[in-house]
């Protein structure tokens, strides 16, 4: 864990904030996990439960001019990112008071107006989409920086490739931020790549490729914070590698036999980014353990009030079938 | 103001695109070697020195990058045209357009738009042999959430190009290769031809040809021959196959209670199926005087050998022998 | 489902109809509408008509049997259809059950090619075809494998802009005759029976006649029973007048195109008769009478019967109110009920009630004759031909156009006296038939 709470410029407030969105994420997908199983939620979802840091962490430079565009485990990103949780709840849901009016569900969770693009059912197709919006920010001269949120398992689509050279050649402002949990799905990432990091790949593009503790939001913090001055000031895109790792398994009917139970052991005791920035918190004097408790029972509150609120949602009418196919 | 001027197909678009970037900042084009090279075809020819590098754009041969980054800059405000360098190559683009552009607004439940045009030069004819000479349109018009243009003369590529850019939606644009350079009066005054209205090319009363791109022109040469022995036949161009206008094809099948439909595309499967089957289906149904009939291409790659790049697709005698049987002669 | 056919009840008093003939051969697929037998009551011919579309599978009675009302005669129903399960019906209560043939379909009775085999048609064909009750069968398609255009039905219609009942076709198939030209009595100009029935007047040949018994029933019955009964019960005493009706001839004459125009039908003399009848009535009540049991009723509704030969007998349909019309209404309602008559067509009420009779043979070569009451009429007039015979009036030999009335009347309740004053009065309004108008 570095000790970044020393020298960064975060205020106590900014701090418990960072760490309230953290709470509000693992509760949310906590919830959502709960409803899945009591058959409220169909489909499936991919909950991020252990990489609160990363969509956290990379948010915190963000204002909400800029944008992000998200993947199919994209709770934690709309959460960082300034999407409601009402709103989301009632999306799972399939309600018509959810973000999408029900007709996209938890992998297609936008919220344009706070610079969310769009979570993506495609792997690596939200780097490409992230580029063209830079591009607009580029020629309309709108100042916004893009962050494309995307897994260990993208960094191997030709779209990753295509996106983070186009985006060098044009200098464009977007922080390509990869989540790497070790596992695209079942694939590991170390059978699936010859390169060490991928970090590293940045290089083959000509931009800087830069490795972080994905569960030190701080660090994350710290790292993207640096990117997004680079976009900003027309230098380029960079290319983060943040180490994370998800709890659950890749999607709800995962067996995970794949990696040991004593690995995900490790990561959940050893390296919970929740309990180890509430401790760093606690020790620095920045958090008391009644604040925390608070902050819990807010949570709490909050994740209540967005059940209710989705489940007393109206469901959307039949005639919104045909509606919103063309513009 | 009625200023006509011989243009040919290409500098119909070309002009269409050109008026529509002076006109509104946010439109923009992009693709593979459109800057000083002008684009595979010269379209782009002289672009590049009036709009300059930012808004022609020239991009590394990355049709999966270029693709997203156009539907993502048209979620943000742009209106971006993409050069696809041959319309093959849009299988290399197919998850942006078919994944993304299309569904995007649905997905997000109306709260985005995706104005779009992707630009997409097909057809076979001109030697490129099978990677370079393919129509796929019917894939596209299979897409819930896209429109699909075909034009067919310079006239209707100009007006139909400034509606596809004026469209809040993502568009294919299907451009013929062997129409780039057939001459047509088109007016220099702006003009937008609406998407999804069919253009009747010529009257008649026997015969209903239902014809897409360079086939409505083969299907006009077949008619002056039919002419001459008193098959009167009417060519109807749908223009644009999303939407469709099926009103002017009932009306006409209506009329002449026999129909032909001619694409270029592999017959199996081709929209012309599609129209097809519009026909039979509808009230129009009762006054079909022979079985709808289908030309299209054969089921084949389509071949280097002229000779048999030719047979693959339909031919103006093609279409004439297909309209004797229509009559039982 | 096969569905019966029974014989119909076609007035209160019928009991019982013959089967003329059977229209439709079984087998046959016929369209609801379609007439697929002619039964004769007791008064009339009428033709049967199918209630649905479909199959006549079985006939139960043969052409020429009796069968009392509401008797199953047929079945219909889909093709192939088998009517195991069914209740059908033996012939029972026929006079002519040793007459009784039963003929079934066990299949599709078309021929074998056409057996079973969608027929190859357009959807434009088809409507055509339906449109105009054409049979698709009986079409040749000019298409691949046969297949049939709208202009093969086209065709077919112009060639066959002729509709002839099956009946009327073997009739005239037999007899050599190009029934195209006929103009049919029947819907739509239809060709029925009696249209290609050739009169033996009308020919130049010698019908050949074979010898064989008719059985004596049906309407030749009850005309005989009718007949007989007036011939032997009412005194008959028959008066003739020769009429001027050269006036007549001019009124017809200015009246033809005003009328035509009006009701599209030509006024003959037939109609200033019955009005000039209708008139003289009128002013004779005690013409207008009737027998019934102990009493002679006098009428106050003038209805004239108008006897109509058919084929097989004589019908007599009868015009309402005559005193009350204008002969242009009268034109219109003979020729209706002249042609619904010939057709076949009268309902039984139609034939009710009439209260003077007239019979024209106006169109034979015949001057007068002695008519037999319908009974229960009072008398009867008789219609002659007209003919112009040089005449003497003012002491001057002159050509006009005479016809002869001859008046039958029943001498138990009307005496000479009365009779003679009616026809003389009959006389005077013809010759001067402008006072009809009064």
């Amino acid at each position: 864990m570095t000790n970044l709470l020393k020298e960064t410029s975060h205020t106590s407030e900014q701090l418990k904030t960072m760490l309230y969105d953290m709470m509000v994420i693992r509760s949310f997908e906590e919830m959502v996990e709960k409803l899945f199983q009591q058959g409220k939620i169909h489909g499936t979802m991919h909950l991020c439960i252990g990489q609160e840091a990363t969509a956290v962490g990379a948010c915190v430079p963000l204002t909400i001019e800029d944008k992000i565009t998200s993947n199919h485990r994209g709770h934690g990103h709309s959460i960082a990112k300034g999407t409601k949780v009402k709103g989301m709840m009632a999306e799972l849901l399939g309600k018509e008071t959810g973000y999408c009016k029900g007709k996209g569900g938890s992998m297609h969770i936008a919220d344009l107006d706070v610079g969310n693009l769009g979570a993506n059912g495609i792997v690596a197709a939200g780097l490409p989409l992230g580029v063209g919006a830079a591009l607009t920010s580029k020629m309309k001269k709108l100042g916004y920086v893009v962050v494309c949120f995307f897994g260990d398992g993208a960094s191997n689509e030709g779209a990753f490739h295509e996106a983070l050279n186009l985006a060098a050649v044009w200098d464009l402002p977007v922080v390509f931020f990869c989540e790497n949990n070790l596992y695209g799905m079942s694939a590991s990432i170390k059978e699936m790549t010859r390169v060490e990091n991928i970090a590293d790949r940045g290089a083959a593009y000509g931009i800087p490729g830069v490795i972080v503790d994905g569960n030190d939001v701080l660090a994350v913090a710290e790292a993207t914070q640096k990117a997004v001055e680079r976009a900003r000031t027309g230098e380029g895109p960079t290319l983060i590698e943040a180490h994370t790792y998800r709890w659950r398994g890749h999607s709800r009917s995962d067996a995970r036999k794949y990696r040991t139970r004593e690995e995900e052991k490790e990561w959940r005791k050893m390296r919970d980014p929740i309990a180890l920035f509430k401790e760093q918190l606690l020790k620095a004097g920045v958090l008391t353990g009644d604040e925390f408790s608070d902050m819990e029972q807010q949570v709490a509150n909050e994740m209540d009030e967005a059940v209710e609120f989705a489940e007393n949602s109206k469901e959307p009418d039949l005639e919104t079938l045909m509606k919103d196919i063309f513009a | 103001m009625n200023d006509m001027r011989e243009l040919t197909y290409l500098e119909a678009i070309r002009e269409s695109m050109s008026e529509e970037m002076r006109r509104d900042e946010d439109v923009f084009i992009m693709g593979e070697d459109i800057g000083v090279y002008g684009g595979a075809f010269g379209l782009t020819n002289g672009m590049i020195e009036e709009f300059g590098p930012e808004r022609v754009r020239n991009t590394p041969i990355s049709e999966a990058a270029i693709s997203g980054c156009a539907v993502g800059a048209a979620m943000t405000g742009m209106r971006p045209i993409l050069e696809i360098q041959f319309s093959d190559f849009v299988m290399i683009a197919m998850d942006n357009i078919v994944n993304q552009a299309a569904k995007m607004r649905y997905m997000f439940g109306g709260k985005t738009s995706v104005p779009v045009v992707v630009r997409l030069p097909g057809g076979s004819g001109a030697g490129f042999a099978a990677q370079h000479s393919q129509s796929l349109e019917a894939w596209m018009a299979h897409v819930p959430g896209l429109k699909v243009v075909q034009p067919s003369n310079a006239y209707d590529a100009k007006g139909l190009m400034k509606a596809a850019i004026r469209d809040n939606n993502p568009v294919l644009f299907y451009e013929h290769k062997l129409l780039y350079n057939t001459k047509g009066e088109v007016p220099a005054e702006d003009y937008e031809i609406p998407l999804g209205q069919a253009d009747i090319k010529r009257e008649g009363s026997h015969i209903t040809i239902v014809a897409t791109a360079i086939m409505v022109n083969r299907a006009l040469e077949a008619a002056e021959i039919l002419a001459k022995e008193g098959i009167e036949v009417e060519v109807i161009d749908p223009r644009t196959l999303v939407p469709l206008d099926t009103e002017t094809i009932l009306n006409s099948v209506k009329k002449t209670s026999r129909v032909l439909v001619v694409y270029e595309a592999v017959k199996r499967g081709g929209y012309g199926a599609e129209i097809a089957s519009m026909i039979a289906e509808s009230d129009v149904f009762d006054y079909l005087d022979a079985p709808i009939r289908r030309l299209g291409g054969l089921a084949t790659p389509i071949p280097y050998n002229p000779t048999l790049e030719k047979a693959a697709v339909p031919q103006v005698d093609d279409i004439v022998v297909e309209c004797r049987k229509l009559m039982n002669k | 489902m096969a569905t019966e056919v029974v014989m119909p009840k076609l007035g209160a008093t019928m009991e019982e109809g013959t089967i003329v003939s059977w229209l439709v051969p079984v087998g046959e697929v016929v369209e609801e509408g379609d007439p697929i037998a002619e039964i004769q009551t007791d008064k009339i011919v009428i033709e049967i008509e199918a209630e649905t579309t479909g199959v006549l599978l079985k006939t139960v009675h043969d052409a020429g049997n009796t069968v009392k009302v509401h008797e199953v005669i047929a079945y219909m129903g889909e093709e192939g259809e088998s009517l195991d399960g069914l209740a059908v019906t033996s012939p029972t209560g026929s006079e002519s059950v040793d007459q009784q043939q039963e003929t079934t379909v066990e299949a599709a009775p078309v021929t074998s090619a056409q057996a079973g085999d969608k027929i190859r048609r357009t959807p434009a064909a088809r409507k055509l075809a339906e449109e105009n009750r054409v049979n698709l069968q009986e079409v040749v398609g000019s298409g691949s494998k046969g297949r049939i255009h709208k202009v093969d039905v086209e065709s077919f219609l112009a060639q066959n802009a002729k509709r002839i009942t099956p009946l009327a076709k073997k009739i005239a198939d037999d007899q050599g005759m190009d029934y195209k030209q006929i103009d049919g009595t029947g819907v739509r100009g239809k060709v029925m029976k009696q249209d290609v029935i050739i009169p033996p007047t009308d020919s130049g040949q010698t019908p050949e006649v074979e010898n064989k018994r008719v059985p004596f029933r049906g309407m030749r019955k009850v005309i005989a029973d009718r007949m007989a009964e007036s011939a032997y019960t009412a005194p008959h005493v028959t008066l003739y007048s020769e009429i001027d009706m050269t006036n007549c001839v001019s009124l017809r004459q200015d009246l033809l195109p005003v009328i035509e125009k009006i009701e599209g039908q030509r006024i003959s003399f037939n109609e200033i008769i019955i009005k000039a009848t209708a008139f003289t009535l009128k002013q004779h009540p005690n013409m207008n009478v009737s027998l019934e049991g102990n009493e002679i009723v006098f009428h106050s509704d003038i209805n004239v019967g108008m006897a109509v030969a058919v084929p097989d007998g004589l019908v007599v349909p009868v015009l309402r109110n005559v005193d009350q019309k204008g002969l242009a209404e009268l034109t219109a309602e003979s020729k209706k009920i002249g042609k619904q008559a010939r057709e076949g067509k009268l309902a039984p009420d139609d034939m009710q009630g009439s209260t003077f009779t007239i019979s024209n043979l106006g169109m034979y070569a015949i001057d007068g004759f002695t008519p037999i009451i319908n009974l229960p009429n009072a008398a009867i007039l008789g219609v002659g031909r007209i003919q112009k015979k040089p005449v003497v009036v003012n002491d001057e030999m002159v050509i006009r156009s005479m016809m002869t009335l001859s008046l039958s009347f029943d001498h138990r309740i009307i005496d000479g006296a009365p009779a003679a004053a009616f026809l003389t009065a009959l006389k005077d309004a013809l010759e001067n038939p402008l006072t009809l108008m009064i």
